[in-house]
């Protein structure tokens, strides 16, 4: 019979701690994919500045040399774009983030932001375009700083925290 | 994908069902013209036809369908590829060149900036000039062209009022003349192709066949163009279209002093009306082009006028064969 808890025990103390590490990792990944976004983000300018690319094709090119968390996302959008379906920009680009985007780690708020920036895109003219994505690239840095800085304070806390609730469900249950 | 499957998929859904429906000989579709609050229209055949919400080509307005903002709207949108900023120079000049070649030309209104149009907002008129490739509408011409002495082309211009074929005339020149035949061997020939009507290139790809020793500037301001091309591709022939500003005339007396020979168009119905342009006048006063051809559309779109040679010496003309 003591062998039962003492297994009970130990798998109650792994998954709690897993949980934790699952949590302290779940906030690196968010650093990586949005780092990853402002990579392609910086493509896309860079399509649109040097030769005034129409984004169906600036969006096609992008999938071509990316094959990361965003390559559905990205596909998804492209294949849209050439259907020329009746959706407007804006529409497509938030239908693609609420299905593609389920492999990475962005929360709800990056999410949104996204969607935000698809609202302006294609929008008047290159200026415009140029400084909206100036100003997106500029909110991701915030998100990646401010997410790198709670990272390394929370990533401990994560860990701590997982193994001790692990430990205190134990004693409670003993 | 056929020019219809192509064309239809720049207009707004509902247009796209209704055009898909009628059934229509797409080379004869010359125009389709949608206003804002008004019916649809398309020119067919030389005539002009409104088109109902059930498919049907009529003659009376009340019955066709009619076009409401979203229509222009979502057209634009498709038009444009979602991205309005990737057309601002077009847009200036009012007109906008897709897949195909066709040209889609647009008014709204205008945003002026120190007297200089910066762009165009609310967009409300469309008309939708369809390109078409007329293989071998330059036969009757070609022989006009050609120095025998030295076995070269002479210096060209195509006379012709807007709707009258000159660019599907000039297309089908440079094909013939790229290619070569039996009687001339083909010459490398560079196109500086401003508006994307001659080639309609689309991602660099020309959509029209120009022969297999042409060389296409897509988009490039003429002028600067023609020079480049020289430099570069050390063209025999340099094939413009549309030439009118002062910067195009510095550049073709460039273009002939180099060696190379010029093939243009121009807008008009003579070489009056050529004399009488302030710029263009200096083309004929100086004798630059040793061949005129005069288009109409008496017959039909493309239809041969007259040829005149550099001083104005009548070599052909339709109504009087003893030419």
């Amino acid at each position: 019979m003591i062998i039962f808890k003492i297994i009970g025990c130990i798998m109650v103390i792994a998954s709690s701690a897993g949980m934790g590490f699952y949590f302290s990792s779940e906030m690196k990944c968010r650093i990586d994919d949005l780092k990853e976004l402002k990579k392609l983000i910086v493509l896309l300018r860079g399509d649109i500045r040097y030769a005034n690319t129409p984004l169906p094709e600036a969006i096609s090119s992008i999938t071509r040399r990316h094959n990361g968390n965003f390559e559905a996302f990205f596909k998804k959008v492209s294949s849209q774009l050439h259907e020329l379906s009746g959706l407007t920009f804006p529409d497509i680009w938030k239908k693609s983030v609420d299905l593609n985007l389920m492999n990475t780690s962005l929360t709800k708020k990056d999410k949104l932001y996204l969607i935000q920036f698809g609202d302006h895109l294609g929008y008047l003219d290159k200026d415009m375009q140029i400084n909206t994505i100036d100003l997106y690239i500029t909110q991701l840095e915030d998100e990646i700083k401010e997410a790198s800085k709670s990272a390394k304070e929370k990533a401990y806390l994560y860990n701590s925290v997982g193994i001790m609730a692990g430990i205190f469900i134990t004693i409670i249950m003993l | 994908m056929n020019t219809k499957d192509e064309l239809l998929k720049i207009f707004s859904l509902k247009l796209r069902t209704i055009l898909g429906k009628i059934k229509l000989d797409f080379d004869k579709l010359q125009e389709i013209r949608l206003r804002m609050n008004a019916p649809l229209l398309v020119i067919y055949g030389n005539k002009e036809y409104f088109i109902t919400e059930d498919a049907r080509l009529v003659d009376n307005p009340s019955l066709a369908v009619m076009i409401t903002k979203n229509e222009i709207r979502e057209t634009m949108e498709y038009i444009s590829n979602y991205s309005l900023y990737a057309f601002e120079e077009e847009i200036k000049q009012g007109f906008i060149t897709i897949n195909g070649g066709h040209r889609i030309g647009i008014a709204g209104k205008t945003i002026i900036e120190d007297d200089i149009i910066k762009g165009m907002k609310h967009i409300s008129f469309i008309n939708i000039r369809l390109a078409h490739q007329v293989k071998g509408c330059a036969d009757s011409v070609l022989p006009y062209l050609i120095n025998k002495k030295t076995n070269g082309i002479y210096h060209t211009l195509i006379i012709s009022p807007p709707r009258c074929g000159k660019t599907t005339m000039l297309r089908d020149i440079i094909r013939q003349l790229s290619n070569g035949n039996t009687k001339l061997p083909g010459m490398s020939i560079g196109v500086v192709d401003e508006r994307s009507e001659i080639g309609a290139c689309y991602m660099g790809t020309p959509q029209n066949e120009l022969g297999i020793r042409t060389d296409i500037l897509d988009c490039c301001p003429k002028a600067k163009g023609m020079m480049m091309l020289i430099r570069s591709m050390s063209p025999q022939i340099i094939a413009v279209d549309e030439i009118g500003s002062r910067e195009d005339l510095e550049a073709i007396d460039y273009v002939i002093g180099c060696g190379c020979k010029l093939i243009a168009t121009v807008h008009g119905s003579s070489i009056e009306d050529i004399i009488n342009k302030p710029t263009l006048c200096e083309l004929v006063q100086k004798k630059l082009f040793e061949r005129y051809i005069i288009l109409s559309n008496i017959t039909g779109v493309g239809h041969l006028e007259e040829i005149y040679d550099a001083s104005s010496k009548r070599l052909y003309a339709a109504n009087d064969p003893a030419v």
